[in-house]
């Protein structure tokens, strides 16, 4: 394929094009997650079914969340390490205002992304105006949210939610577990925004250029806010959603997610650098981690090989980019 | 070409193997984590356990024993496969009580192994656990307390230090307040001055004996709620050269532990033989869908490990101290 210098472009790479123009994906993703899915269903006979997939859905919802937010801030060329923690803050809010508070259930839902907002705000500011690197910021947060979680809590689970907060990780309308529309829900809605909306595009160009966007009128300083709030936001309903899934406000929740959430942007095709980045690309990314990971669950393969398999998964996602990337130099 | 039809001929053949499982119906166990000795030694007791009993089974663990949410998604992938029965150790009360509802209305049975569901929150939920089976830890705190009359007689005075697990862990209580609770009425000269959480932490530990040392510099004993804080607390009391004054207790029996009762330090672990709770768990659960009565709760022993025993041998169940 290399130096090849035909008129009219090989089927692969106008299929590539394609999912690139149209969905913003990239091919080689796709390819793997369906491959991956193939290979899966020949290995386990208990793969292909409705409730398998909405299994790998639900265990992809709180990841996929995170991985949102991961996805916009990476894109604009920041980085987010705290929302594991800001999760686990958020679930841990929630629930000791409905259960030690007794705050109403919608209340203390909003409570869940009003901490998460807060905290990511806290990082936007500090990164904005005290000018400190977001790798610092957010390391910070990492350790404050955690702690700030275990002080709310005295370090203990918080049990006994009511049915409406269980209702939101437990439910099932139509069939269709409740984290797995809320995720589909949160994932069309980030989509359309970030690829075809204004704000979507003054994202990407700070993530380019920061100072070209700023020549063309950008307001860098409050885009960024704005998406280091956003990030802390979506945190915040991923700890919602985690909260009422194992019914407990937990303050070790989503311990290391920060860093799978990172990993399923990344395997998308989101540029570590900023610059370029899409939502549909990172949900293709967290299910080839959840599809790997359900599988190897289905086939009883101990979780030390889940976490290895994952890891040369991202390698090598990031080997084919790079692949891709000199190639196109090269034409 | 060749290989490809190898390929294909050999997930074919993995295929055929997995199905043909599925028509006995596998036991299904879902553990904490594999990465430390207490539940690799629980596991060996499955295995072997099943073995034993002739029921094909597969066991899966989370990450490591905070990860709530990766157990409950484990718990669902295992519901796939329809096993006859699951027998599962709960990261905490809460986390798997969907996929346990779940698995009830399947009629796949449900065993609590090492006692981590709470009676009360599955009452509320209404799950049915087919049984509980675990360590006493009330009793393994007693028998703490009462090696340490043993030692120093029932008349002995002084202040004793507890270091508990994690607050608000269930198990750390439980052996805290067994130890305390026995101590009072077998010498109660021996009075508790602190009862700590050393968050399951070597240095936290540590720290802790070191503190209560420069307050009661007479102190007499230390009960930690596990191995590791013993140890933590064994190097604290020798720092400060009291290693003749003060007796050491733990709790587990592993590995680390054994070596330091060997060398003299720490004086005592009551050992908990996961080996003979998940082989217990398995033999039991296969009682239970025979049709046999199967009590609801299981209390596998636990055995005071000393210089003296480790030194004789003689004692039947260290053969399950792994």
């Amino acid at each position: 394929m290399i130096g090849e210098t035909t008129v009219r472009p090989g089927l692969w790479t106008r299929a590539q094009r394609l999912t690139i123009e149209r969905l913003q994906i990239r091919l080689e993703s796709l390819v793997v997650l369906i491959a991956l899915s193939v290979a899966m269903a020949v290995l386990s006979p208990y793969f292909l079914s409705v409730s398998n997939i909405l299994n790998i859905l639900l265990a992809t919802s709180t990841i996929g969340i995170l991985a949102i937010g991961a996805t916009y801030v990476i894109g604009s060329g920041g980085l987010d390490l705290s929302i594991g923690s800001v999760m686990g803050l958020s679930g841990v809010v929630g629930a000791f205002a409905a259960v030690n508070l007794g705050v109403p259930s919608p209340l203390a839902l909003l409570a869940c992304i009003a901490a998460g907002t807060a905290a990511g705000a806290i990082n936007g500011v500090l990164v904005t105006r005290a000018l400190i690197p977001a790798f610092i910021v957010t390391l910070g947060m990492l350790g404050l949210a955690r702690g700030f979680a275990l002080v709310i809590s005295d370090g203990r689970v918080i049990y006994g939610l009511p049915p409406l907060m269980v209702y939101m990780g437990q439910g099932r309308p139509f069939g269709i577990p409740m984290p797995v529309i809320i995720l589909v829900l949160t994932a069309i809605i980030a989509h359309v925004v970030l690829a075809y909306s204004r704000f979507g595009r003054h994202t990407l160009a700070i993530g380019d250029s920061e100072g070209a966007a700023r020549a063309a009128g950008i307001r860098v300083k409050r885009l960024r806010l704005t998406l280091y709030a956003l990030s802390g936001g979506l945190a915040g309903l991923a700890g919602l959603v985690f909260m009422a899934r194992v019914n407990s406000g937990d303050p070790t929740a989503g311990l290391n997610y920060e860093l799978t959430a990172i990993t399923a942007a990344i395997i998308g095709g989101t540029n570590l650098f900023g610059g370029r980045a899409s939502i549909l690309g990172t949900m293709i990314g967290a299910l080839i981690m959840g599809v790997l990971q359900n599988g190897l669950n289905l086939l009883a393969v101990q979780p030390f090989y889940q976490q290895m398999a994952i890891g040369a998964v991202l390698i090598l996602a990031v080997y084919i980019d790079q692949f891709q990337a000199r190639k196109d130099a090269r034409v | 070409m060749k290989g490809l039809f190898r390929a294909v001929a050999l997930a074919a053949m993995v295929a055929g193997v997995t199905a043909a499982h599925a028509e006995d119906r596998e036991y299904g166990i879902l553990m904490k984590t594999l990465s430390n000795p207490f539940w690799g030694a629980m596991g060996m007791g499955v295995e072997d356990g099943a073995k034993e009993a002739g029921v094909p089974y597969f066991s899966q663990a989370a990450e490591s024993d905070q990860a709530a949410e990766p157990q409950l998604n484990l718990c669902n992938t295992m519901l796939e496969r329809n096993p006859a029965v699951m027998i599962t150790a709960a990261i905490n009360s809460t986390n798997l009580l969907p996929c346990l509802t779940a698995a009830q209305e399947k009629g796949i049975k449900v065993v609590d192994l090492d006692g981590n569901l709470d009676p009360d929150v599955l009452k509320q939920a209404g799950v049915n656990v087919t049984f509980h089976i675990g360590s006493d830890n009330v009793a393994a705190g007693g028998q703490g307390a009462e090696y340490l009359v043993g030692k120093l007689g029932k008349d002995a005075k002084g202040p004793v230090l507890v270091i508990e697990g994690l607050s608000g862990n269930i198990t750390g209580q439980k052996r805290a307040r067994g130890f305390a609770d026995k101590l009072k009425e077998l010498a109660p000269g021996l009075e508790v001055v602190a009862s700590l959480p050393g968050d399951w932490d070597r240095g936290k530990a540590a720290n802790i004996a070191n503190d209560t040392l420069t307050a009661h510099p007479d102190l007499v004993a230390i009960f930690a709620a596990n191995d590791g804080m013993a140890l933590g607390a064994v190097e604290s009391v020798y720092a400060a050269g009291k290693g003749d004054q003060v007796t050491i207790i733990g709790v587990d029996g592993n590995v680390d532990a054994v070596k330091s009762i060997k060398e003299g330090r720490l004086n005592a672990s009551v050992a908990q033989l996961p080996y003979l709770v998940g082989k217990q768990a398995v033999e039991n659960a296969k009682k239970a869908l025979a049709g046999e009565s199967v009590p609801e709760q299981i209390a596998v022993p636990t055995l005071v490990l000393t210089k003296e025993v480790l030194e004789a041998g003689t004692e039947p169940m260290l053969q399950f101290v792994k």
